[in-house]
């Protein structure tokens, strides 16, 4: 049993009051601990489990307790995976009152984490948190690729897919093309999600960002905004809605992932699969598509529909689906704890006896890319799109 | 050097003394009253997250050179404050101690360490055909020594009885370090005894043939009704487990998960039998004999996949007051009538999970908030359905710490007064998690028993508490 979807989808429709009231529920019983990926990293010791973060947030709105560095470095030790959310007997928004945590912990000037402030000072600066001239967003562009101003379906690449990991993005953008679904791109005008931001608490910058956003949005007036990436799927779909009604823009557009895409066109019949791709995969659930956004049977009806796939099945996949690491701001401040999460996930797949491990976000493909380079392993690694396109293409 | 830093530094990376993460070892799942916690020295001063069994054979060492006591815990997943300090000291966590030793699929059986998780266990005996006979019903937490430690039923006790039945053999480490092992009686003291005549470093369990389950429920009139059709289940169905929840707890769950109750009224039993036992003819038949209507398989279904999710009602609370005890089977129903009778003004949940041989381990359920003026005096209520089951011959569940005043009546009075014996010659210090076997003396009057005192107290308040309800406010 899961306890997923009991939680409201956006942190800041969360009073303190009601995060307050919600702690107070805690059973104590332990489910978040023994399912969080972070908690091992803290010597074995119950401080550092979701659990006793929630008995520290009681004792500190309670005024028993004050945020010492320590316990600041203990609130950001959390990939915001939403796994302790979804085994909490209670139904506790966990991941809600991290996040709400890290915003008081920014208000009192006790935090970020380093590395996360850089991400702050690059986001304000370029828009983006890798530092990347906005010149060079379009560059993932193939020749063969048409955006155009205006169109129903607006593609929002994102910023890890635009400036680091780009095959999910031009492959969903080549099978969109190839089939003459129109398309616009706001190349040059794209803002930060401000996933980063909102998951660390920074909700100042977070705003700007997602003003200009909802402003460029309402220019292209689409009706549909399609991203590969998970992190940007979630905070478009649960917390752009908020925003915008906290800031009196207009913003009523479906907000869609990939793969949601890609399942509605094979169902339409506009999508065929029929070139054969012998392989033996296992699919990896991204946390912020997966638990955040319940897209569990869309990657394996896309990958049911594809010739020759034969897939095999994670212990751990699903709701119960582990961490790949990177999330919450982990890998940018903890980057050695990010990569032992993305290790054990990876030797997970690899124990399956897969030849390949496939994912849906250019997050977590970045986390095992590294992963698997480190382990020296032999499996291969591919975006869910890839073996789509391969077997549409004769 | 002190005596404390002389343990951190000896024993390295796996103690700290740091005030921060003491404070996380200062509780259980309990949510008992300031007031009563500030009576027992429940910080400990170190703790140590051992990882094998050389961790726990030098904290204890330490802790009898240094007269430090020691509280070896699990995952503190009860409230009978089994787990908590109550003179400081070192607590020893051996939630780390979690690997599967080795698996016997021809005997059916598994050694694991003492911090192995009952839900992951499962898992792991899966490729091996084999599952737990028994588990508690906060399997994806709690771990299988302090589930041996606490005493207990729940799945699958109906088949299979307590864990201390399921248990084959243990090692047990005490002060001098040494590690012996024991089994049949010999392992009879360190049952529900929390940790306080050594530390189990390892458990063989007895597992049974995987198996997948036939589900049924169905619904019954009355408490007679319903006690009645398990009496028979047991008999004629060879039932794997069998529960039983009140109207009142499924109106709670209803509360708590945003959907209509499951019955309004009555009670619902849930049973689920091996299939190469099941036989709904037969089921269904025994049902309507006692007045019972099978359930559609949905609801059947929901009720074991939520097994492991009892505290769900806590979400409709944000607290809740919990009696727990043991009844005979027959006097089941005759206990519950009295139990209403006796708390007429607040709303009663009950859950119950049928024993082999006859008997029920049940709970009862007060929704309330800890965070009130009034609780510490309505928590006297939690007592109330404890002291009807004494009448009706009855007993407690659990002693640990809040309860040790009643671990004559509850482990027996010769089981008692040989662990006592064995207290007082492997440990004459006390140092092995102090105050469960007696209970904790108060802070100014050591000679009265914290326990006693919980005990007469409750007594004392019942009738006052019994009139006093919690409004809880209406849901935003």
């Amino acid at each position: 049993m899961s306890t997923c979807g009991h939680a409201r989808e956006h942190a800041e429709e969360y009073s303190m009051k009601e995060l307050s009231q919600a702690v107070d529920t805690c059973a104590r019983c332990g489910y978040c601990k023994v399912v969080c990926p972070t908690y091992p990293f803290g010597g074995g010791f119950e401080t550092f489990s979701p659990r006793a973060k929630v008995h520290f947030l009681k004792d500190y709105y309670d005024g028993r307790a004050k945020l010492t560095p320590e316990w600041v470095d203990r609130l950001y030790r959390c990939t915001t995976c939403e796994r302790c959310q979804s085994v909490c007997q209670t139904a506790i928004p966990l991941v809600h009152l991290w996040e709400r945590a890290r915003a008081e912990i920014v208000s009192k000037r006790l935090g970020p984490m380093p590395a996360h402030k850089k991400l702050r000072a690059l986001a304000e600066e370029f828009g983006n948190p890798y530092g990347e001239p906005i010149t060079k967003q379009s560059q993932w562009l193939l020749p063969e690729h048409s955006p155009t101003d205006q169109a129903d379906i607006l593609i929002f690449g994102g910023c890890t897919a635009s400036y680091r990991m780009p095959p999910m993005l031009q492959i969903g953008v080549t099978i969109l093309t190839r089939l003459g679904i129109p398309y616009a791109y706001a190349g040059g005008h794209e803002q930060c999600c401000s996933s980063p931001l909102l998951r660390t608490g920074q909700f100042e910058t977070a705003q700007t960002l997602i003003e200009r956003n909802l402003d460029m949005f309402a220019d292209t007036g689409a009706r549909q905004i399609a991203t590969p990436c998970g992190g940007c799927s979630k905070t478009l779909k649960h917390d752009y809605p908020v925003w915008a009604r906290k800031l009196g823009k207009p913003f009523d557009a479906e907000v869609l992932h990939f793969s949601e895409i890609y399942v509605r066109l094979i169902r339409q019949g506009k999508l065929k699969p029929v070139k054969r791709v012998e392989k033996t995969v296992t699919f990896h659930d991204p946390c912020h598509v997966g638990r955040s956004q319940g897209l569990f049977d869309e990657p394996r009806e896309i990958l049911a529909a594809i010739p020759g796939i034969r897939l095999v099945e994670m212990p751990n996949s699903r709701e119960e689906s582990r961490c790949c690491g990177a999330g919450g701001g982990v890998k940018a401040n903890y980057p050695q704890m990010a990569a032992e999460i993305a290790r054990d996930r990876v030797t997970e797949a690899i124990d399956t006896g897969a030849d390949m491990l496939v994912t849906m976000c250019p997050f977590c493909q970045g986390s095992f890319t590294q992963a698997i380079k480190e382990l020296d392993a032999r499996i291969e690694l591919s975006g869910l799109e890839g073996l789509l396109l391969e077997s549409v293409t004769e | 050097m002190t005596n404390l830093q002389a343990c951190v530094q000896t024993l390295g990376e796996v103690a700290t003394s740091d005030s921060q993460i003491l404070r996380s070892y200062d509780h259980d799942l309990g949510e008992m009253p300031g007031v009563l916690m500030a009576m027992v020295n429940h910080t400990p001063q170190l703790v140590v997250a051992a990882r094998t069994v050389d961790d726990v054979r030098r904290a204890l060492e330490l802790a009898a050179r240094h007269g430090l006591p020691v509280t070896p815990r699990g995952q503190a997943s009860s409230g009978y404050g089994g787990a908590i300090p109550s003179k400081g000291g070192m607590v020893l966590d051996l939630s780390n101690m979690n690997r599967l030793l080795s698996v016997d699929a021809v005997n059916a059986t598994v050694d694991v360490e003492p911090g192995v998780i009952w839900e992951h266990l499962s898992k792991a005996l899966a490729p091996h055909g084999l599952d737990n006979r028994v588990c508690p019903t906060s399997a994806p937490s709690s771990t299988v020594g302090g589930w041996f430690a606490m005493g207990g039923v729940g799945i699958g006790s109906l088949r299979h009885g307590s864990i201390r039945d399921n248990v084959l053999e243990i090692d047990v480490a005490g002060l001098d370090g040494s590690v012996h092992t024991y089994s049949g009686d010999e392992m009879e003291v360190f049952h529900q005894t929390c940790g306080s005549l050594g530390v189990v470093t390892r458990l063989r369990l007895a597992c049974r043939k995987a198996e997948a389950m036939a589900l049924f429920a169905a619904w019954f009139p009355s408490a007679d009704r319903a006690s009645g059709f398990l009496e028979g289940a047991e008999r004629a169905l060879a039932p794997y487990s069998a529960s039983v929840q009140s109207a009142g707890y499924a109106s709670m769950r209803g509360q708590a998960d945003g959907h209509a109750p499951v019955i309004g009224d009555g009670f619902l039993v849930s049973l689920a039998i091996p299939r190469s036992d099941a036989d709904e003819t037969a089921v269904a038949r025994l049902a309507e004999e006692h007045c019972g209507k099978p359930l559609p398989r949905d609801i059947a279904e929901a009720e074991w996949n939520g097994r492991y999710y009892p505290m769900r009602i806590k979400k409709a609370g944000p607290s809740a007051l919990v009696g727990e005890f043991y009844i005979p089977l027959e006097r089941f129903a005759a206990c519950w009538n009295d139990i209403v009778t006796a708390l007429p003004k607040d709303e009663l949940g009950l859950e119950a999970f049928a024993v082999r041989g006859g008997r029920m381990a049940v709970l009862i359920y007060i929704l309330d908030d800890a965070g009130t003026l009034l609780y510490p005096l309505r928590m006297a209520k939690a007592m109330i359905p404890l002291r009807i089951a004494a009448r009706h011959g009855g007993g407690g569940y659990a002693a640990g710490m809040w309860f040790a005043g009643m671990a004559k009546r509850i482990f027996g009075e010769e089981k008692f007064a040989h662990a006592k014996a064995r207290k007082d010659a492997l440990d004459p210090h006390g140092l092995l998690n102090p105050g469960k076997l007696k209970g904790p003396g108060l802070p100014f009057l050591p000679f009265v028993s914290l326990s006693g005192l919980i005990l007469f107290g409750t007594a004392v308040i019942a009738p006052l508490s019994a009139r006093l309800s919690y409004t809880r406010p209406k849901a935003s």
